[in-house]
Formats: structure tokens, sequence, C-alpha cells
């Protein structure tokens, strides 16, 4: 450790930087994870990214360009069914985790016996991957929409009940005491000192999950719920520009919801 | 009270558009629903699958979980989380090391207002690009395995980390720097000691946030090949496997819950 000693002869000890110590915690996680990954350069083949890239996005077996983008144009259903999901499941998931939400926050619910469990129940949910979700919902309800939604709904409520509650708990609580002073009840008071302050941002949420759930949703069909990733599960060995037509079209919607969403966003603030 | 009731008429009826609003939503939601059938030998299942799933729970396969009896440490389901936790851990590193230049081009106090416009451009496209498409690109054309995975999160995660990056850099006081011009400090020095110490503990938050959130797409990008525990969640969905899924899912819930936890307690610590 570096001293210096000043002309009034006191001593200066430089203190101990704490970045070693974060340092030293990185490498040792660092050494402590390679262990898991197993770095076999013999499954790694680089040069083959290339010529993936171009089996995805030119015509391939005799096939034209005019066919390639009759392909694209011809995933419409499929879309339209993934679209279906994606808005119902987070519209409802949405609205279903607004009670959780007003549970949950602190500054509504005063007692810790309510908003503790209700926090615990709403962290352990939002843990579950969709993909359980939806192994769920199709043995509940059968493969099809339905279950897609369902997936969808649950997936939304686990998130949106979290983003939720924390901005229910920054929100000026004095039109909340105000109300109360006037004799309105908690529903009353909630309906009209809270939701009015929330609402800009919950639609806001709304969009930003919808987007989420969008780019997502191309999972879902790994699991056995029809959507676009469909496509690509089914030309998995060959047809690679199959694969790239679907890519492109759930890449577009991605673009346009992100759009679309992020103008709304910019309209309510 | 008359002239409040008045006043009381003379609001806006704004009332009227919510409703317009409120009733094309709902109907879009119950169009939502049309092609969905309910499969009624399902339904009339439906005790039963609520039962196996929690029954599920109840005999946790612990020598697949631990990896002991008939199993290999290797391949039991410890092994495959620390996996998963591995690869959500180094593809945020290198998220984190790749949006730093990425956070600067971005910044409008750094390289001027085009440069970054064409910079948060660029972050917006690699944001929109689905984390789950780019895994079945990357699958394809560079192998399965958990290091793929790795490329998947990191550059996936550049996207947002990027976006904050730029924006943190947006903010960031400048005395300390002219300061540092006054005292005659070199271009090194003044980001060893003007730019380092106010950016790295923002830094490091919002690198700890994407933590959380890399492990649990981590914990999905298994699926499609790219390592972790996601790949047993096809192989045992259809029909579904109870007591294993259940197994899985406490390993997940385990390991997300762990890194919630520590992720939150250091941000905590650092802002």
């Amino acid at each position: 450790m570096a001293k210096f000693t000043l002309t009034n002869g006191k001593i200066i000890v430089k203190p101990f930087n704490k970045i070693w110590l974060v340092l030293g915690a990185l490498i040792a996680l660092v050494i402590l994870f390679s262990y898991f990954i197993p770095l076999d350069l013999v499954n790694f083949k680089p040069d083959q990214l290339p010529i993936v890239l171009k089996k995805m996005f030119t015509p391939q077996r005799n096939r034209t360009w005019a066919d390639y983008f009759e392909f694209i144009f011809s995933l419409q259903d499929l879309l339209v069914l993934t679209l279906q999901m994606c808005y119902g499941g987070t519209v409802l998931g949405s609205l279903l985790a607004i009670p959780l939400a007003l549970l949950s926050s602190k500054n509504i619910v005063k007692t810790k016996f309510v908003y503790g469990p209700a926090r615990f129940i709403l962290n352990l949910f939002r843990t579950i991957p969709v993909t359980i979700l939806a192994v769920l919902s199709i043995s509940m309800v059968g493969s099809g929409v339905l279950a897609g939604i369902f997936a969808m709904m649950f997936f939304t409520f686990g998130i949106m009940a979290k983003m939720l509650y924390e901005v229910i708990e920054t929100i000026d609580m004095n039109c909340y005491e105000a109300l109360e002073s006037t004799g309105a009840n908690k529903l009353q008071s909630v309906r009209f000192a809270v939701l009015p302050q929330v609402f800009p941002v919950f639609i806001g949420y709304v969009m930003y999950i919808f987007e989420i759930n969008v780019r997502s949703s191309a999972i879902l069909s790994y699991v056995g719920v029809a959507s676009l990733g469909n496509v690509i599960r089914e030309n998995e060995l060959i047809g690679y520009d199959r694969i790239g037509g679907a890519i492109i079209v759930i890449f577009v919607t991605s673009l346009i919801v992100q759009f679309l969403s992020s103008a709304i966003r910019r309209k309510l603030q | 009270m008359k002239r409040a009731e008045a006043m009381y008429r003379k609001l806006p009826k704004k009332w009227i558009i919510n409703l317009i609003f409120a009733a094309v939503l709902a109907i879009l939601v119950i169009y939502s629903f049309q092609g969905s059938h309910i499969n009624p030998i399902r339904l009339r299942q439906l005790p039963f699958v609520i039962r196996s799933f929690f029954r599920g729970f109840g005999n946790i396969l612990w020598p697949a979980f631990f990896g002991f009896g008939g199993y290999d440490f290797d391949e039991s389901i410890v092994y495959l989380a620390l996996e998963t936790l591995a690869i959500g851990f180094f593809g945020t590193l290198l998220g984190a090391i790749l949006a730093i230049p990425f956070g600067f081009l971005a910044a409008r106090n750094i390289v001027g207002k085009h440069v970054a416009k064409i910079g948060s451009v660029l972050l917006i496209i690699i944001r929109v690009f689905p984390e789950i498409i780019l895994a079945i690109i990357l699958v394809k054309g560079l192998g399965s395995g958990a290091f793929t995975g790795i490329l998947v999160i990191g550059l996936h995660s550049v996207g947002m980390l990027g976006k904050l990056f730029a924006e943190a850099i947006d903010e960031m006081d400048n005395s300390s720097l002219e300061a540092l011009d006054a005292v005659g400090a070199n271009g090194w020095q003044k980001i060893r000691y003007g730019i380092i110490p106010q950016m790295a503990p923002l830094m490091s938050s919002i690198t700890l946030y994407r933590l959380d959130i890399n492990v649990r797409s981590a914990t999905i990008l298994g699926v499609v090949g790219a390592g972790g525990l996601g790949a047993l969640l096809t192989i045992f969905s259809d029909p579904p496997a109870w007591p294993l899924l259940a197994t899985i899912l406490l390993a997940i819930i385990v390991m997300v819950l762990l890194v919630d936890g520590v992720s939150s307690y250091l941000r905590n610590k650092l802002v």
C-alpha cells in the first residue's frame, strides 16, 4: 500500500481498492463455470455458418424466388394464429395480474402477512419457464390455440404482476390518503387514486409484454402448440429455405410490433 | 352546489371514447379465441392431470437430480442446471464486454448526434431480433452445444445492455472530466479517474439485472439445442413425464430464485 508523507508531516495511506476483490471473485467464477462448458472444437464449425445462411435465405432444390415469396405469403394463417395466441394471452394475463399486483404492494396493503405471501407466490410463478406452462396447458385443454393462449396468459401474469407492483409502490400517495379521509372505501380509493396514476404505465407494459410474447412465440412449437415455429420444426433436416422464410416472417412481425408499440408508448407519455 | 354540478356536466365526455376502446379490445380478445376447440376427453381428464402434476412434486427423482444410483453426475439435473447457469453467466459477460463499445457508439455526448442515431438504430435491430431465431440459426450454423448458447445470449444481450449503457454514458457528469483536464491529465488518466469510477457501479448494476434475465432464457434455449436444461424439457414433454418434469422444474426454480436473490442483493449494495 502506497504511503505519502505531506509537508506538514502527516502520513496518508492510500485505501485498499475494492476492485481487486471484485475482479478476484469474477475470475474465480469464470474458472468455476468453465468446468461446465466443454470447449469441444470438434462440434464447433464456424465455416458452416455462411453456407447455412445462404441455404436459408435463397431458394433451394430447384425452387425459384417466386416460390420463395409465395411460401412466405402462404404463412399468413399461421401468423394470424400466432398473433391470436399472443394477443389473447397478453390481455387476459395483464388483467388477471392487477389484483395480485395490488395485493403485493406495500403502500396499499399494509399488512406484511398479505403482501409477503403474495410476493412469494408471484416470484415462484415467475420462475416457471414458458415451455413448462405450455406443457401443462396442453395436457389440460389439448393442443391448439387455447393451450397457446393459456401458456401466454400465465407467462404474462407473472411478469406483469411484478412490474405493476413496483410501479404502484412509487405512486404519489397523497390523493389516496385524501380520498380515504373523505370516507371512500378501499376499492373506491384504488379506483380513483391509484388506477389513473398507473394506467398509462400499465398500457405501456402491456405493449412491451406483447412484444416479448410475439418474439418468443416460436418456442411453443417445440412443445406442441401450433405457431410459426412449426415451419421451422417441420423442415429441420432439409428445406432450409422454408426455415428462412419463416424466420423472415417472424422478424418482420416483431419489427412491426416493436414499431407500433413504441409509437403508442411515446404518445401516451 | 348547483355550480359544482354544472362544472361536473362540463367535464369532457372521455368515457365514451374509453368505452369504444374497451369494446374493441374485448372483441379482439373474443376473436383471439376463434378456432380454439375444447377437447372434451382432455377436459374430463383435467382432475387427473392436476393430480398427477402435483404428485410429480411428491416423488421427485432424487437419483436423477443429484446423479447417484444409476445416473452419472455428468448426466444429472444438477450438472445440467450448473451448465445452464454457466451459459447465462458467460453469455452476460460476453454481452457486457461487447456492449461497452456499442454503448459509446450510441451515446450522444461522446460521438455526436448523427453517429449516435446510427448506433441506436443498430441496437434496436439487435434487440428486436428474436433470441430463439438467433439460436436456431447459430445452432444450425455452428453446431449444437453450450458454446453456441453462450454466443446466442451474448449477442442478444448486446441490444438491451448497449442501450442502457448509452443512457448511462449520456447522463455522465462532465465536471470531473473538466477538472482532470485542468490538472493536465492525459487520455488514459481521464478514462481511469474520470469515467470508470462514475460508470462502474451503474454498469455493473445493469449487467447484474441482465444476468437474471439471461439465466431465465438459458433454461429455454436448450429446446433448440443450445445446451442446458431446455433439451430435457422437449424430450419429456410429449407425453408429459410429470415426475421428471417436476424434478427439472425444481432445479430451475431453485436456480432462478438464487440468481434473482443474489442479483438484487448486489444491486442494492451498488446503488
